[in-house]
């Protein structure tokens, strides 16, 4: 298969001058449809900012960028950006942000109203989402009414709206117990494998080892590591 | 409620969730439009009935063109005309018709004591130019009785006047109500008294070949402008104009000589300033209480322009709520006005001017809020 996202000798410096700080160099990688990518490392060592580049969320200052193949330009406007975010990528934080007036169908019909679906079918479709990961019968529940794993999972569904091809979560079971981040560790796995999402997922947590079927280390904004776990979880 | 939400889009359920979401601000947000509403409306209101009030006379006649003394600037005050200029004007092709009426300040002793200033209006009862209108008691033709006039209801007070027959004296000589009207105001505060242009010239001392202004009727299809401009040669000696232009500088001459104008528009901007930033503040607020959300929305590929909907949406929802509330107390100040000297006029026109105005208000207390959300970092939500 071919990758979704390619990164060439990228970097990323923040600041100018005295204060610059090279928070990513030379990373060169390519993210694969179908399967669960791990990004680990130490505190400060660029995972977010690796993130946030193959988001389109960051432009790098060095090196190039491609998307289903195709090279990014390298001035890209940030609506354009966002133009590309809306209709390839999903998201999941670690705080789920969730809109906390809204309800959980829709938290989820938001996503679908900015992807211009027609606002009749915004609330099945939304209702369909949740049903998936397990949440029928919350989806009337404003989001201070559920359980952190209830709202990671329809911080899931909503970043799911649409169909995007690629799923970023940064930290997504940080905030949750060991029990409650396995399962939503569980849950993007079988996205993965199920529906063909190229999932990235940068963690801390050892317990969300398993389900990756690639586990990049990053180090001092370098990528030391690449490699596929013999055994996987699934 | 959630049928109803099922129905909005995306944009609307933000702005309505984010403003009910927070009651204390949405009501001071509320309560500042509906402040500048009510301003805005009673002032443009005032202003409105000031001008119509000060050319009431000429737009209840229908003469096509004013002859007054030459300077004249507004109905209320002029010199006087030679009766012999009405020949001549009859004289100039295309006129049809020529009426003489007077105008003209007099001293008004009330029955028990105690005196007024007037305006007398003397007109020619035979052609009706002039007459009052809106008589709710009494007949114009008992204005034939040598001492006759007729007053309106609103200066009934003023005047020491509460019943048709009450005998007063204007300038000494003795004069008697035959009639009521109603909601006749003068600007002056020198309330008309209308009564026959004979009667007019007795009571004012007038010769009895001296007017204040005449008034021409053209014959149907001559050419207007023609007309006036061989009047005015024919003339020489004295001002010819078309009826609205005299109206409008009798308007223009009494909102701005007494300040009355500036000072309403001043302070209907005022509301409007108020407005903008009362909006502005309590939108702002809210807009930056809800900036993670904002930042997320942008995050998932939100363009701007969903973020400025979302804003503008609330702007709105602000400026019809308040609008509604405001007009309903512009509404109250107006029939509160019909009985007193100083109206307050609300058409539709100025209905639709203020709808405007307030959307505009909100509008602009908007930007601010417009700024500070263009200026958000997507990325921020991953801190
Ligand atoms: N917006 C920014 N401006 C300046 N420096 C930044 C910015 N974002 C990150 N950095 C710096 O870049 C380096 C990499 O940051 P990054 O957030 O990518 O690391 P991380 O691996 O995600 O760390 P953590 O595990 O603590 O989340 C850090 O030294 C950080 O201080
Ligand atoms: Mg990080």
């Amino acid at each position: 298969m071919s990758a979704v996202i390619t990164l060439a000798e990228v970097g990323v410096t923040y600041g100018r001058g005295a204060a610059a700080l090279a928070a990513l160099q030379d990373v060169s990688l390519a993210i694969q449809p179908g399967e669960m990518t791990l990004l680990l490392g130490p505190s400060g060592s660029g995972k977010t900012s690796l993130l946030q580049v193959m988001g389109c969320l960051l432009r790098p200052s060095r090196g190039r960028v491609q998307l289903f193949g195709e090279t990014l330009a390298p001035d890209l406007g940030v609506e354009a950006m966002a133009a590309l975010r809306l209709a390839h990528i999903g998201f999941v934080f670690q705080h789920y942000n969730l809109f906390p007036t809204l309800k959980a169908w829709e938290n989820v019909a938001i996503a679908l109203d900015l992807k211009a679906l027609p606002r009749a079918e915004q609330r099945g479709q939304s209702l369909r989402l949740l049903e998936r990961l397990g949440l029928a019968d919350r989806a009337e529940h404003y989001p201070a009414e559920l359980s952190g794993g209830q709202k990671q999972r329809v911080a899931i569904a909503r970043a799911l709206a649409g169909g995007p091809r690629i799923l970023l979560a940064d930290e997504p079971t940080a905030a949750l117990d060991g029990k409650t981040g396995q399962g939503v560790a569980a849950t993007l796995h079988e996205l993965a494998h199920g529906a063909g999402v190229a999932v990235v997922v940068v963690s801390h947590d050892p317990r969300v080892e398993p389900f990756g079927d690639r586990v990049l280390h990053l180090e001092d904004g370098r990528l030391v590591d690449d490699r596929r776990p013999a055994r996987s979880s699934a | 409620m959630s049928r109803l939400d099922a129905d909005m889009s995306g944009t609307s359920l933000l702005a309505w969730r984010n403003l009910s979401h927070d009651r204390a601000r949405f009501v001071v947000t509320l309560v500042g439009v509906l402040f500048a509403v009510l301003l805005m409306g009673v002032e443009l209101g005032l202003l409105l009935g000031f001008a119509r009030t000060t050319s009431g006379l000429v737009d209840h006649t229908d003469a096509d063109l004013w002859i007054t003394p030459a300077g004249t600037t507004n109905v209320d005050i002029a010199g006087r005309l030679d009766e012999r200029r009405r020949f001549e004007a009859l004289a100039v092709p295309g006129v049809a018709q020529v009426d003489q009426l007077m105008m003209q300040f007099a001293f008004w002793r009330k029955p028990d004591g105690g005196t007024e200033s007037v305006s007398i209006v003397g007109f020619n009862l035979a052609t009706g130019q002039g007459r009052p209108w809106n008589l709710v008691q009494g007949a114009i033709e008992d204005l034939q009785q040598d001492d006759a006039v007729i007053v309106d209801r609103l200066y009934a007070a003023k005047l020491g006047v509460t019943a048709l027959g009450q005998t007063v004296e204007i300038n000494n000589r003795r004069a008697r109500v035959v009639g009521f009207t109603a909601g006749i105001r003068t600007f002056t505060q020198s309330p008309y008294v209308f009564t026959t242009h004979r009667n007019a010239q007795r009571f004012t001392f007038f010769r009895p070949d001296q007017t204040t202004y005449l008034l021409v009727r053209l014959r149907p299809n001559s050419d207007a402008a023609a007309v006036r401009d061989a009047l005015q040669a024919r003339l020489g000696r004295v001002d010819v104009r078309f009826a609205a232009d005299f109206a409008r500088a009798a308007q223009r001459y009494w909102l701005i000589t007494t300040g009355a104008g500036s000072a309403l528009l001043l302070a209907a901007l005022l509301g409007l300033v108020v407005g903008i930033v009362i909006v502005g503040q309590t939108l702002y607020a809210t807009t930056v209480d809800r900036l993670p959300e904002y930042a997320t929305l942008r995050a998932m590929g939100a363009p701007n322009r969903y973020l400025y909907r979302v804003i503008l949406k609330q702007a709105a929802i602000s400026a019809v709520f308040g609008f509604a509330g405001g007009m309903l107390l512009v509404g109250l100040v107006v029939l509160a006005s019909t009985g007193s000297t100083v109206a307050v006029a609300m058409p539709p026109g100025l209905i639709a001017v203020l709808a405007l105005l307030t959307l505009c208000m909100c509008a602009l207390g908007a930007l601010v809020s417009i700024r500070r959300v263009t200026r958000i970092d997507p990325t921020s939500v991953f801190q």
